[in-house]
């Protein structure tokens, strides 16, 4: 098995096309995005409402180099600072090193 | 003229919304799946813009109607600037969240104009169709004059700095493209093409069940709307609930005042105090998620959703019916 960088990035539906560029800039080869359910932040309860993409949350999951990570990190932040959001990067073990 | 408002009040699309609204403040598990949820929506866009548009067909473009257009443009401009100086001068609310918030009440609830299209059928008054072109071109220009005021404040826009570097093109994108927008221009054409002919071929679907369809999708609403009133109230000072209910009558006010000099019959008259009155929950939280990011949404749509969209639909459009008549008279 080989180590990797596993980025998880929660963010706000009307972020996830900027967060989507940053990734792919930093020259990311892959990720997948998920749609959260429900939460708590802020004090408050929300829940993916059918009204309106303000209330929705994504889960962007990518592994990678360090490099590639380092390289999204900092428009990540970025991003963050104005958008709501999490962001965690872990090391994993990967299969396959030559796919990320 | 009370009798009809209390009519509209206890009829079975606003009961099935206290329902659910209830139901939402009680934490019952009842659940629309989402996927019928946004069918509903499309389909009640559709069907809203396709009434529009065969009565279009029928009436024509009349002066009368491009001053209404007008007139509802220059009240979506205005009333957000209103809607802030109340929002300043009442509340503790930040400069960015008032202008957030201002935005939404300067555009338009769809849903609570199909309500009162309802309401107004039921109460014998005839409407025209054209005023689901005002609406659609009441939606956008709130988010603008919200950008202007935002702006003004040194602070708010340093805040949102960052933002505003990607936020242009999917600003755009959101407002334009924004599917209750598409789908209900894109029917109201369709209407106003095909006319007489279009609508023989369609009205089994998108016209005799309208009713039935709105009390589902009302139930869905009041849910969305009880829930979101019960995990975001802590948000709210009493003085952004009073917000709530005061801005959409100083808003129709100024509606009634349009529709007194232009003359509009009662039926049109109420339908446009409703769209000055009614508060957006789809579009503009979403356009002001990318362009005012650090205004708070649980603020915003709380109050939105939670306090002018149920007093619109319970209180509001029977009061706007009874003064549209009055000065109607």
């Amino acid at each position: 098995m080989h180590q990797k960088k596993r980025l998880e990035l929660i963010i706000e539906r009307m972020a996830l096309a900027r967060a989507r560029d940053i990734l792919e800039d930093a020259g990311v080869t892959g990720y997948t995005v998920l749609s959260a359910m429900a939460g708590y932040g802020a004090g408050r309860r929300w829940r993916r409402s059918d009204l309106s993409t303000a209330e929705e949350m994504t889960v962007v999951i990518a592994i990678c180099d360090d490099e590639k990570i380092e390289r999204a990190l900092k428009a990540l932040h970025e991003l963050l600072e104005a958008q709501i959001g999490v962001l965690n990067v872990s090391t994993v073990e990967v299969l396959r090193p030559d796919r990320f | 003229m009370f009798d009809l408002a209390l009519a509209t009040l206890l009829s079975p699309v606003v009961l099935f919304f206290v329902l659910g609204l209830l139901a939402g403040l009680a934490k019952s598990d009842i659940t629309i799946p989402e996927a019928v949820s946004k069918g509903l929506a499309i389909y009640l866009m559709m069907a809203i813009g396709l009434k529009g548009g065969f009565e279009m067909a029928a009436s024509g473009l009349t002066g009368t109607i491009i001053a209404v257009m007008l007139c509802g443009i220059v009240l979506s401009f205005a009333l957000p600037a209103i809607a802030f100086f109340f929002l300043r001068t009442t509340t503790k609310l930040p400069s960015v969240d008032a202008a957030a918030t201002a935005a939404h009440y300067g555009s338009i609830s769809i849903v609570t104009f199909v309500a009162a299209t309802q309401a107004v059928d039921l109460s014998g008054l005839p409407s025209g169709g054209y005023l689901v072109a005002v609406a659609a071109l009441m939606e956008t220009p709130a988010i603008v004059t919200a950008l202007l005021l935002a702006g003004r404040s040194k602070k708010a826009a340093q805040q949102n700095a960052p933002a505003q570097q990607s936020a242009p093109t999917g600003l755009l994108r959101e407002v334009a493209l924004n599917a209750s927008v598409v789908v209900l221009v894109g029917a109201l054409i369709i209407g106003w093409v095909t006319g007489e002919t279009g609508k023989a071929q369609v009205e089994g679907v998108f016209i005799t069940p309208l009713q039935g369809v709105l009390c589902l999708f009302l139930l869905d609403m009041g849910l969305s709307a009880g829930r979101g009133l019960r995990n975001g109230w802590r948000m709210l000072q009493p003085a952004t609930i009073g917000f709530g209910i005061y801005m959409p009558l100083v808003s129709a006010a100024f509606a009634a005042l349009a529709s007194f000099a232009l003359r509009l019959p009662p039926g049109d008259a109420a339908l446009f105090m409703t769209l000055a009155a009614s508060a957006s929950y789809i579009a503009v939280p979403a356009a002001m998620r990318l362009a005012l990011p650090s205004a708070k949404p649980s603020i915003y749509l709380t109050l939105s959703l939670g306090v002018t969209f149920p007093f619109n639909l319970t209180v509001g459009i029977p009061i706007y019916i009874l003064i549209a008549q009055y000065i109607a008279a």
